[in-house]
């Protein structure tokens, strides 16, 4: 199973119609799945970094290492943060999801 | 204002087929711009991960390789997973069923959402080799179906996710949405299935074939950590391969063919269903919820497509939806 820590937040449905109208093969759909996880992870992460003081990077990027899944890294960012970590990155991925969709609008 | 989410401008987007050139590379520039702005801002954090020996791109493989050497060695996760319940012995439960069954007061189906609610975790996660043991037991012993976790050394990723509806896929080219009654509200996949048609011609269509497009299920094959390695291999192991969906809620439970690849992971999905896989396991309006998903161990192909009807009974409340 490939689960992250903040599989449950992402949405994205309207990013992954625009990818199942646009490609042509399954090879096609899987690149372009790949392109957007990718490009998740580093949004998340910098998000993520933004808000967590510099002296627990090395910490936090030792225990996403370690479980990358564990849900529980919520928790741990949340005490160190104060903020709404949830909140936070639900934004930051309804962000990168407008940006998306309104680049591909400006085609018209 | 027409009442949209704001991320709902996809409306607006043509509604012709964007070219598939174009968004990718609208895509692979913004990937490449997330990817430059994190390594400007935290160049720490790529130096950390490649002593590491991995990249924040393939973050998910790394995932994969953590859970599935917890899954082996037992431990499942680093830290103690959320739900754990623990299992009874599996011939106490054996024992409780043939007496049920015996009786014949409690109904099969009612048995089973009792013994999948008591002992699966609430949230769906990767199960241990005990758990999906256990489950098989079960499933034997109420249903009568051969259903294995891991079948001639090939798992899934995971076996306890959550499903989400497909729509119908073309089995032949030309095939149109008219001839997948009375399923006709869900609509056609743009593109065509992992495998391509399901024959070449319209009159090639077997009925087995038209079994397999009725009665199909998506797995996320790509995120197999051997995936790339062992082709063709595994790409013909999976090709319409026998499984057993059981949806816990209502223990509904339907055998389909494997017959697409997807969905990606960041639909915080991982299976999905036909039109008809959807419809019995949960209902008209069922879109998504928890199954358990084993192969089926049929080498003489006897285990026929479609619902499982171990119980003709309807639990107090919950619908069981026949087609």
């Amino acid at each position: 199973m490939s689960k992250l820590y903040y599989d449950h937040l992402i949405v994205l449905d309207e990013v992954e119609a625009v990818i199942k109208r646009a490609a042509r093969s399954q090879e096609e759909k899987e690149e372009l799945w790949k392109v957007v996880d990718e490009t998740l992870h580093h949004r998340v992460m910098g998000k993520v970094l933004d808000k967590l003081p510099r002296e627990h990077h090395e910490e936090f990027l030792d225990k996403f290492h370690a479980s990358p899944h564990d849900e529980n890294l919520l928790t741990y960012l949340q005490e160190k943060i104060g903020e709404n970590v949830e909140e936070l990155i639900r934004q930051e991925i309804g962000n990168l999801a407008y940006e998306l969709l309104q680049d591909l609008k400006k085609k018209k | 204002m027409s009442g949209r989410l704001p991320t709902q401008t996809y409306h607006e987007i043509d509604e012709e087929r964007i070219d598939f050139e174009y968004l990718r590379n609208k895509l692979k520039l913004k990937q490449l711009e997330a990817k430059k702005s994190l390594s400007e801002k935290y160049p720490h954090v790529e130096k950390f991960l490649l002593e590491k020996g991995i990249e924040l791109g393939k973050i998910r493989e790394h995932s994969a390789n953590v859970l599935g050497a917890g899954a082996l060695t037992g431990a499942l996760l680093l830290s103690p997973p959320m739900g754990t319940k623990s299992l009874p012995p599996p011939h106490e439960i054996i024992e409780k069923i043939k007496i049920a069954q015996a009786a014949q007061i409690t109904p099969p189906q009612e048995i089973l959402v009792a013994t999948l609610t008591d002992h699966l975790p609430e949230k769906t996660r990767p199960l241990s080799r005990d758990e999906e043991k256990y489950l098989e037991r079960v499933f034997n012993e109420i249903m009568g179906v051969p259903a294995r976790a891991t079948l001639e050394g090939e798992h899934l990723n995971t076996t306890y996710g959550i499903i989400g509806a497909e729509q119908h896929l073309r089995r032949y080219p030309g095939d149109t949405i008219g001839s997948h009654k009375p399923y006709l509200k869900e609509g056609m996949a743009p593109g065509l299935g992992a495998w391509g048609y399901f024959a070449k011609s319209k009159t090639e269509l077997t009925f087995d074939l038209e079994e397999k497009e009725k009665w199909y299920a998506v797995v996320q094959t790509l995120y197999l950590p051997d995936w790339s390695r062992r082709q063709p291999h595994l790409k013909n192991w999976y090709k319409y391969r026998k499984v057993m969906i059981v949806n816990t809620k209502n223990g509904n439970a339907v055998i389909a063919a494997i017959s697409d690849s997807g969905p990606a992971a960041w639909t915080g999905k991982h299976f999905g269903g036909s039109p008809e896989v959807m419809e019995y396991l949960g209902g008209p309006k069922y879109k998504k919820g928890p199954v358990i998903v084993f192969f089926v161990d049929d080498p003489e192909n006897k285990v026929p497509l479609g619902p499982v009807e171990y119980n003709k009974v309807s639990l107090a409340g919950i619908p069981i939806e026949r087609i």
